[in-house]
């Protein structure tokens, strides 16, 4: 698994956080004042400023089972589905493909390394590179926008806080990297190298699919981040990747034919933010960002000994190929006034260029977005504020504009607690899969309406949320490609957070509900999308035994049996509902030092985990063969899945320097 | 007539800082007693307001409600940052009412106020403020100690870290107890003036702990 260490260590340092030397503070200082009433209908965040019981990022990311994805980690929030066939966050009813995620203000468009069908593929950047996670669900600000459902806002560290180097040795993952910190504190690069090749690993633990090629995958990045004036911060981040996954699944259309699939992905993303204080009211921050992204598979119909085999159905031989240009930049102007209120304005415009071919078939799209965006925080009285927003943007290939309108507000009590409610328009693109087929189509919308409940007092935690959403011309495929399809989320969200019961132990429970409906894609008619569960429960539990010096993570989700259809010439041949998903994972970290009393201390540690510790069969839905007889569960490709390794970080003590330049 | 005006008003002018200090001696020695929150933040406000002699005594008794409610309210994170922020606003007062030069003892006193102010950052949020409070806390103990390592108070809140740091971060209950018993000899006979003096319930409710 590649899952881990950098995981665990992160989860240590915290555990270790009291005495850990500190990051110069270069935040542009909110003009925030205490107790106020601060809108946040609709999401999670999880800042380096959180207070008692509310998200820090490593609290987010450090959710057993994630393998070191922001998704996979952020499922253990309400209103994210359990989905374990394929990567991504599907959120109250949408898609994975309607969660976007954005770094310092800029788009990530490929999270992920290229899917695999029924087996979720790892994120490519590290999620611990992040000091501040907003996970909305809904009604999320206006300076964000192609994300019918959910928007992932991430903001990412500013200079380490010491010079040091890590490695890590697991069977089947081996990184290495450094942080360099400037003698003057202004400045620091950094550079991180991890190879993962699951073949070892595969060979002790069988899994369902003859992976005939890796999984393997390689990633390096680096960082360069300069304090530039008083308040200024110049950030660069680039990442490098690449994967090779091939496999081969026993044939669902014949008893002895076998069915490949393999995908080579390359990818580069490239990050440039700066941001700085003006003068005293005004803040700018600007982003650009390049990313290429090339993926190619295959797919092969062979016989058992592996000679290819002409396919009599389509699909079953053919090969796919895009490469993909992406270029954003982005700028935000905020002015700020008196008692906590701001106006931001910016702009901000998308490049998307994509080339390549499916089978024969060229494929090309260029589009051209641009978007404006304004939003102000407005004080209405002691304990009533308001966020009111508007959206424009425009798309040269479909040729429309758009205008979406964005408010929330919140109300404080006189207890502390907090109403909010929100309501916004959401409009994105059609995926390029269809844009490539046609131009002549619309954007699709959801609007959102949300009402929610939080009380955060005694380093405890409850939020409940209510929710409508509204989707309009979704992508319909039968009879022809068009705009004509539509649908709706509804539901209720339970959250409940306490770090003070019980010393040490830090736990979450969340509830999900979840109805929801849509006529999209090839759907005969208005169904509940295989991808939604209406009920789900999940469990976070952290606990830090000192004396051990041992963590130990655990985490367990339910959710109620999803539908399943097949869907065949217009019509449902077949339908159901899978059994119920049920998942516990265990990890547990033991923390040490190898050498102390140096210059160079470390700060290292074995770990060990299991996902899905009860060997639970999990199906997440049912692969029908082309005449329909025949049906296949999708299911994890091994029961459990296990990793074991050692880590180590090694930072220079400075301690003294920093008494001598902050005091 | 200029004359006896001015004796009268020396006069007043004598007894109303008189009264003042005999104000301040009244809070310390409510103080003595204080063990709520409500306790503190009654006291808080008096010494906020108070302006007795030496200068430096009131903003640094308000540092230290402030540090006290923080340490009493430790389990609830939300509440915690006002009063933070208010006895280091108050112990940095403090401090530049003193003579850094020549009031050793006294910076001492302050610095462990701030030590312990800091410390009551930590409890907002460990995972957040502990890295950079937690070491701020320690550094300034540690300046507290080397101006004057018998400080029976900068001893307990070593003490005290000691007591509740992880033994791989480098906690040691041996320590503390050895701190704390050091500190808990040097306060056999306190006193009861406005100088600091507090400290001996501290040393003997943290001894009770270990055993």
């Amino acid at each position: 698994m590649k899952t881990g260490f950098i995981f665990l260590l992160f989860t240590a340092f915290a555990a270790g956080a009291q005495n850990k030397p500190a990051t110069a503070d270069t935040t542009v200082k909110s003009k925030r004042a205490l107790h106020e009433v601060v809108v946040s209908a609709g999401s999670f965040e999880a800042s380096d400023k959180a207070k008692g019981a509310s998200l820090t990022p490593i609290d987010a990311v450090t959710v057993a089972g994630s393998n070191a994805d922001i998704t996979q980690a952020l499922r253990s929030l309400p209103g994210a589905q359990q989905i374990g066939e394929q990567s991504g966050l599907f959120v109250r009813g949408g898609t994975g493909d309607e969660t976007r995620q954005f770094i310092d203000g800029t788009l990530l468009k490929t999270p992920n390394y290229p899917s695999v069908p029924g087996i979720p593929q790892y994120a490519r950047i590290n999620p611990f590179l992040f000091k501040g996670i907003l996970f909305s669900a809904g009604g999320y600000s206006a300076l964000y926008g192609g994300a019918m459902s959910s928007a992932l806002v991430m903001e990412t560290t500013d200079l380490p806080e010491k010079t040091s180097a890590s490695c890590s040795v697991f069977p089947s993952n081996l990184g290495a990297g450094f942080q360099h910190l400037a003698d003057n504190n202004k400045s620091s690069y950094g550079a991180n190298l991890n190879y993962s090749n699951q073949s070892l690993y595969n060979g002790v633990i069988p899994q369902k699919p003859d992976y005939y090629a890796g999984p393997a995958y390689a990633d390096g990045n680096f960082n360069f981040r300069i304090r530039t004036g008083k308040t200024g911060m110049l950030k660069l981040y680039s990442n490098w990747t690449y994967s090779d996954v091939g496999m081969r699944n026993p044939d669902i259309d014949s008893s002895t034919l076998n069915s490949g699939y393999r995908v080579h992905g390359w990818n580069s993303y490239n990050n440039l933010s700066f941001r700085s204080l003006l003068d005293h009211n005004w803040k700018l921050e600007a982003g650009t960002v390049y990313s290429f992204n090339e993926t190619a598979t295959t797919t092969s119909l062979t016989d058992t000994k592996g000679a290819p085999v002409a396919a009599p159905i389509p699909g079953k031989n053919s090969s796919h190929l895009i490469r993909s240009d992406f270029a954003q930049a982005r700028i935000v102007l905020t002015r700020f006034f008196s008692k906590g209120q701001a106006l931001r304005i910016g702009g901000e415009h998308f490049y998307t260029h994509d080339k390549g071919h499916t089978n024969d078939t060229l494929l090309t799209l260029t589009d051209q977005l641009s978007a404006f965006f304004a939003e102000g925080d407005i004080y209405l009285a002691p304990n009533l504020a308001a966020k009111a927003g508007v959206r424009a943007e425009y798309s040269t290939v479909l040729r429309k504009a758009v205008v979406a309108p964005r408010l929330s507000m919140a109300y404080r009590l006189p207890d502390g607690s907090q109403f909010n409610v929100a309501y916004g328009i959401f409009y994105q693109e059609p995926l390029n899969d269809w844009l490539y087929l046609q131009r002549d189509l619309n954007f699709s919308s959801a609007t959102h309406y949300v009402l929610n409940y939080t009380k955060k007092a005694n380093n405890r935690f409850f939020r409940a949320e209510l929710y409508y959403k509204q989707y309009k011309e979704l992508i319909k495929t039968v009879p022809n490609l068009s705009n004509n399809g539509n649908g709706y989320a509804q539901g209720l969200e339970l959250f409940w957070r306490d770090k003070k019961s019980i010393k040490n132990l830090d736990y979450w429970v969340s509830y999900t509900y979840l109805d929801t409906k849509r006529n999209d894609l090839n759907a005969p008619y208005t169904l509940r999308p295989a991808y939604t569960s209406p009920h789900t429960t999940t469990v976070a539990i952290k606990k830090f035994f000192q004396e051990i010096s041992t963590s130990v993570n655990v985490s367990w989700a339910f959710a109620a049996g999803r539908p399943y259809y097949n869907i065949n010439a217009g019509s449902i041949s077949d339908q159901g509902t899978t059994k119920t998903y049920n998942i516990a994972n265990l990890h547990i970290a033991y923390l040490c030092s190898f050498f102390k009393h140096r210059k160079w201390k470390d700060f290292s540690g074995f770990a060990v985990g299991v996902n899905n510790i009860f060997g639970t069969n999990q199906v997440f839905g049912y692969q029908y063969s082309a005449n329909g007889m025949n049906k296949a569960a999708i299911t994890l490709p091994a029961t459990r899945g296990y990793f074991a390794g050692i880590f180590m970080s090694f930072g220079i003590d400075r301690t003294e320097d920093f008494l001598n330049t902050n005091l | 007539m200029k004359k006896l005006l001015t004796i009268a008003l020396m006069t007043v002018l004598y007894y109303s800082s008189y009264a003042q200090s005999d104000a301040l001696q009244q809070a310390v020695t409510k103080l003595d007693q204080a063990q709520t929150v409500k306790d503190y933040l009654l006291l808080e406000k008096t010494f906020a307001s108070a302006s007795g002699q030496p200068a430096w005594l009131p903003p640094y008794y308000a540092a230290l409600c402030n540090a006290r409610i923080g340490f009493l309210l430790q389990d609830d994170g939300e509440k915690i940052e006002p009063y933070s922020d208010r006895g280091e606003a108050q112990a940095k007062q403090a401090l530049s009412l003193l003579d850094s030069s020549k009031q050793h003892k006294e910076l001492a006193e302050v610095y462990t106020v701030l030590s312990m102010v800091y410390r009551t950052k930590v409890f907002i949020n460990p995972m957040t403020y502990g890295r950079k409070y937690g070491m701020l806390s320690q550094q300034l103990l540690d300046k507290a100690l080397a101006l004057d390592p018998q400080n029976p108070r900068a001893l307990y809140v070593a003490a005290w870290v000691k007591y509740y740091t992880p033994k791989m971060w480098g906690g040691d209950k041996e320590q503390a107890k050895k701190l704390a018993g050091e500190s808990l000899a040097k306060l056999t006979n306190p006193g009861t003036d406005v100088y600091p003096h507090w400290g001996r319930a501290d040393d003997q409710l943290l001894l009770s702990k270990i055993k």
